[in-house]
């Protein structure tokens, strides 16, 4: 039953094992050993059906759902290609080894982490080649970061070709968030084979999202829905395989490659398919029209401008610098929502400072950022190094900033965006400086595209920064700059991206340079400006220049901007001004505590506004929280209303370079199996807002990992958090092994299921029913 | 029947914050309506079920699964069959209560306790429905794993009975937490005369593992 050029796939292997017998509570693959007969006549029944690959029955064949089962991934992988060969016999079908999710939720939600993952897929992917699958399929996945180490793992191990099908639900999205824009790019990017949808919804309702994904990704497509929608209450489906074959036939248009069906199908949905299919001439493919960078759940598509934030970078910035080398990433990640608040549409990523690990710090930046902010990210770094951890831990398309015209930058970094799928910025520059002329820039430019698609990376991938230099310097060159991003879109037809604020450096009112440059390097073609987008005068150039160039459809963005309500001004009003701090902390007003904070300081140093304003507030706050006169939500709303104050001070003292004020260290973490964490978050802004520095390890972490970060960080108050029964002899062991360490340290624990008499029998020193006396008690320790 | 979630009884939402009965501000009015707003608005709920008939030595009809410990027996006892049920409030409206902890604990510790309100409203309304459904039948109350001593283990097998992460998109950690936080699994007996056992204290509230009346030695007196 050979028909057009279309690969027929096979149906459901579940379905059909459970009609041979299979009990639910069973794990499928163990049949693969214990039954391999009846596993081989389904793939037989599939062949005669007409279908030319068999996907192997090892959906679940990982180390995790198997584990108990009495074998291996490797046993239970060999058996199941050993069942598709003997059905194959001698006849010229492929054979894919099929791998679902791993059944366990990857960080930042789940337990799993990224690495861990990977190693459970080159397992599997190793296993199935050495027992002679033709390629490998991971399907049925919905979160893109486990389809990133899935294929990641087997392109690093295996030879394999490697499909990828995931799954969506009907508000087109997974149940993760990921858009399908999102999946092509990310899978197009790390260079899959062919990609797809495969069970979500029945082929009707799949129809409009393969006609998405086709217009961002030029590789082969695959469709394996379900038969149609399963009755909700009987959870069976109900479409007839006519009618799935039918529905099927309308993607065809689209130029697929595969077609098959997952849950619910059988034997009968692939015949059907095969003969609807005979005479069917496959579409020739459609050129991918839209292109972009993206995150899991968001696409910044490159089209009109859009604006990327410059502020996570600790240049000039005191603060930033210090928040780097204390490893604070909350403050971090604050500067990243900020920035997304303001209008950003990519965060800009340079964590480099001399004396700092950059690889360590970029690794850890970029997962804190993508737990917390739903924008593409552009790792910014001068260090090989640190630009594939970045590149390799972060979970969508990214941008890497930079590389330059010089050979050995181009020869160090471009495979890696290469292998990662990421887009490049190219700095016009080379061992022999900034050309002065704009040819000269441009010449250079086209020297990086092509070196960039020496190695693959597609032209509208390679963004060309021409380079902004400061006017009060070199003044001639602002209109050079601005000439080159002409020549450079017109002659090499490439986006542009530009720092704009450079331009303004060493002048007053700098940002009326700067607003003034970028509304005219945006009409010389600048795509993607790098800019402060806090500076409103900025980001009211990004939104004039859409509305004059029509990006801004009738102005609505631009209306919508502008009629909104004027923001109070930066002063206190009378009624305000009779406002103690006490009142605004206790009020959790923090723009007033701010404005308050401030006058204090023009009368006291910095210590005393502390000793004598934050803190006696804050202890009044406590009070009457203890009395039930405030409720929780009220107590944190003055804490980070305190925490206003703070921060002011803080940033004040950094920028003297001045000691960090604080009034001691305390390590807070949920531990291991313990993944309810808002109750230590609570605990963690509470002691923060009383001026202590926290670090914060988060949830699930081991033992060993707390033990290991009090000595080195030379912690005398650990905070220890379990919020279930079953978790309490990991705290216990968490205890134990910290006084084994011998290190010196006081040990307060606290939650649900935690009580005084417990606490005791584990070998705390404390108990803290609540945040406001885990402060309590950190003021005892550590005074 | 589908995952419904129409409002957040205010009620709740107070009873998760472990509210005093001090009287509200203003104000906080304000966030409770917001965030209660927000979890609305976010939430995607899902839900999937599947009747089971009880067989005699206690095993659920086609298959091997016998619950662990002796408690769901006992709260079983007198049923002749049994629903599984496990419902999320989605993804959506965890990453939602996750940002918001960055953001704004305050409006955090509002948003995680009107989830955790409106993840047992979807309970509630599907029970009413399943009530009506299998009506002049009886149903007993929920009974999940952690409950008394139905171990939590017994989520693996429930995942794999009702193809839990493929249905409705919740994962279990190394531990047999879920994630989305915000979902529930549950048994409930369906018998033909009333129940008369019903689960007291806290060890049978969904609320145990972050209840603030409880820290305190206290209890809600719902129970």
């Amino acid at each position: 039953m050979e028909n057009s050029d279309i690969l027929i796939l096979d149906g459901a292997m579940g379905t059909m094992l459970q009609a041979a017998g299979l009990k639910t509570e069973e794990l499928p693959e163990t049949w693969n050993i214990t039954h391999p007969e009846r596993v081989a006549e389904i793939h037989r029944r599939y062949l005669e059906a007409g279908s030319r690959v068999l996907y192997t029955n090892t959906f679940g064949a990982n180390r995790r759902k198997a584990a108990g089962c009495g074998y291996t991934p490797a046993e239970l992988i060999r058996g199941a290609v050993r069942c598709a060969r003997e059905a194959a016999g001698t006849q010229s079908v492929k054979i894919a080894l099929d791998i679902g999710p791993i059944g366990q939720l990857l960080e930042p939600l789940g337990d799993l982490g990224f690495e861990e993952a990977y190693d459970i897929f080159r397992e599997m992917v190793t296993a199935g080649e050495e027992a002679g699958a033709d390629l490998v399929v991971f399907e049925t996945m919905s979160d893109l970061y486990e389809v990133k180490a899935a294929v990641l793992a087997a392109k690093e191990n295996t030879k394999l070709p490697v499909w990828t099908t995931m799954t969506f639900e009907a508000n087109g999205r997974s149940f993760l968030g990921v858009t399908v824009p999102a999946m092509a790019l990310t899978l197009t990017g790390l260079g899959v084979d062919a990609l797809g949808f495969n069970c979500s919804l029945g082929p009707k309702e799949l129809l409009p999202m393969a006609e998405e994904l086709r217009e961002w990704t030029d590789l082969p497509l695959i469709l394996k829905p379900n038969a149609g929608l399963p009755d909700p209450a009987t959870g069976e489906y109900r479409i007839t395989p006519a009618e799935f074959a039918a529905e099927l036939r309308k993607a065809l248009p689209l130029g697929v490659f595969a077609l098959g069906g997952c849950c619910g199908t059988t034997p009968d949905f692939i015949r059907t398919l095969c003969e609807t299919l005979e005479c069917a001439e496959p579409a020739a493919q459609k050129a991918v029209r839209r292109h972009g960078v993206c995150c899991a759940v968001g696409t910044a598509e490159m089209s009109g401008v859009r604006v990327v934030g410059e502020r996570i970078n600790p240049t000039g910035k005191k603060r930033f610098q210090q928040a780097l080398r204390e490893r604070d990433f909350h403050y971090i990640v604050r500067q990243g929502i900020e920035q997304q608040d303001a209008g950003a549409e990519i965060l800009d990523v340079n964590v480099g400072l001399p004396g700092v690990d950059e690889v360590v710090l970029m690794r850890e930046t970029v997962k804190a950022l993508q737990a917390a902010v739903d924008l593409p990210l552009q790792i910014d770094s001068s260090d090989p190094a640190a630009i594939e951890v970045g590149l390799r831990v972060y979970n969508g398309k990214a941008i890497v900033n930079s590389v330059n015209g010089r050979q050995e930058v181009l020869e160090a970094v471009l495979p890696l965006c290469k292998k990662y799928g990421a887009a490049v910025v190219g700095l016009c520059m080379d061992e022999n400086g900034i050309p002065r002329t704009a040819a000269g820039r441009v010449e250079i430019a086209e020297r990086i595209l092509r070196a960039a698609e020496s190695y693959g990376i597609p032209q509208q991938d390679v963004y060309i920064d021409c380079l902004t230099l400061t006017v009060s310097a070199q003044q001639e060159q602002a209109m050079e700059t601005l000439k080159a991003v002409q020549m450079v879109k017109e002659t090499l037809g490439l986006h542009t991206t530009l720092g704009v604020s450079n331009i303004s450096f060493g002048l007053p009112a700098r940002e009326i340079i700067s607003a003034s440059f970028l509304s005219q390097a945006l009409y010389a073609g600048l795509d993607i400006p790098i800019i402060n987008p806090n500076q409103s005068t900025m980001m009211d150039a990004v939104a004039a220049f859409r509305a004059l160039s029509g990006q801004d459809g009738d102005c609505e963005d631009y209306i919508r901007r502008f009629s909104r309500a004027k923001t109070p001004g930066q002063s206190l009003s009378k009624t305000d001004r009779r406002l103690s701090i006490q009142e605004a902390i206790l009020r959790g007003l923090g723009r007033e505590t701010a404005l308050l904070t401030e006058e204090a300081l023009r009368e006291m140093d910095e210590l005393a506004v502390i000793e004598r304003l934050l803190i006696p507030a804050l202890d009044e706050v406590g009070d009457r929280y203890e009395r039930q006169e405030l409720f929780l939500p009220q107590l944190i709303k003055a804490a980070n209303a305190a925490c206003v104050g703070f921060e002011l001070i803080k940033k004040r003292i950094a920028c003297r370079g001045g000691q960090t004020l604080s009034r001691g260290k305390i390590l807070l973490a949920t531990v291991q199996g313990d993944i309810h964490d808002i109750g230590k978050n609570i605990v963690k802004v509470v002691l923060e807002n009383y001026g202590y520095t926290v670090l914060d390890l988060g949830r699930d972490v081991p033992p060993k990992r707390i033990v290991e970060t009090a000595v080195r960080e030379n912690v005398h108050l650990v905070g220890l958090s379990a919020l279930m029964t079953t978790t309490v002899p990991s705290m216990a062991e968490t205890i134990a092994q910290l006084r084994q360490s011998g290190h010196s340290c006081k040990i307060m624990v606290g939650g649900a299921v935690l009580t005084p008499e417990y606490a005791d029998e584990i070998g705390a020193d404390f108990y803290a029913k609540d945040a406001k006396q885990s402060a309590d008690i950190a003021k005892q320790v550590l005074g | 029947m589908d995952a419904k979630l129409d409002n957040i009884p205010r009620a709740e939402t107070l009873h998760y914050l472990a509210w005093h009965g001090t009287p509200l501000t203003e104000e906080l009015e304000k966030d409770l309506d917001r965030c209660e707003a927000m979890i609305l608005e976010t939430a995607q709920p899902r839900l999937v079920w599947r009747l089971f008939t009880l067989e005699a030595d206690g095993r659920f009809s086609g298959t091997d699964y016998v619950p662990g410990g002796t408690d769901v027996g006992i709260f079983l006892s007198g049923c002749e069959q049994v629903v599984l049920l496990a419902a999320t409030l989605g993804v959506e409206a965890e990453n939602l209560i996750r940002r918001a902890q960055v953001r704004n604990m305050a409006d955090a510790i509002i948003l995680d306790a009107a989830g955790s309100a409106a993840i047992e409203t979807v309970c509630d309304t599907f029970c009413r429905e399943l009530a009506e459904k299998l009506a002049p039948r009886y149903l007993t109350e929920r009974f999940s794993p952690g409950y008394g001593d139905y171990p939590l283990t017994d989520q693996r097998v429930i995942f794999r009975l009702l193809d839990v992460s493929r249905r409705i998109g919740v994962n279990l950690t190394e531990s047999d937490l879920m994630i989305p936080q915000k979902s529930v699994t549950a048994l409930i007996g369906v018998s033909d005369t009333p129940h008369k056992y019903r689960q007291s204290g806290c060890e049978s509230c969904s609320g145990r593992f972050t209840c603030a009346y409880r820290k305190e030695g206290k209890t809600c007196g719902k129970l």
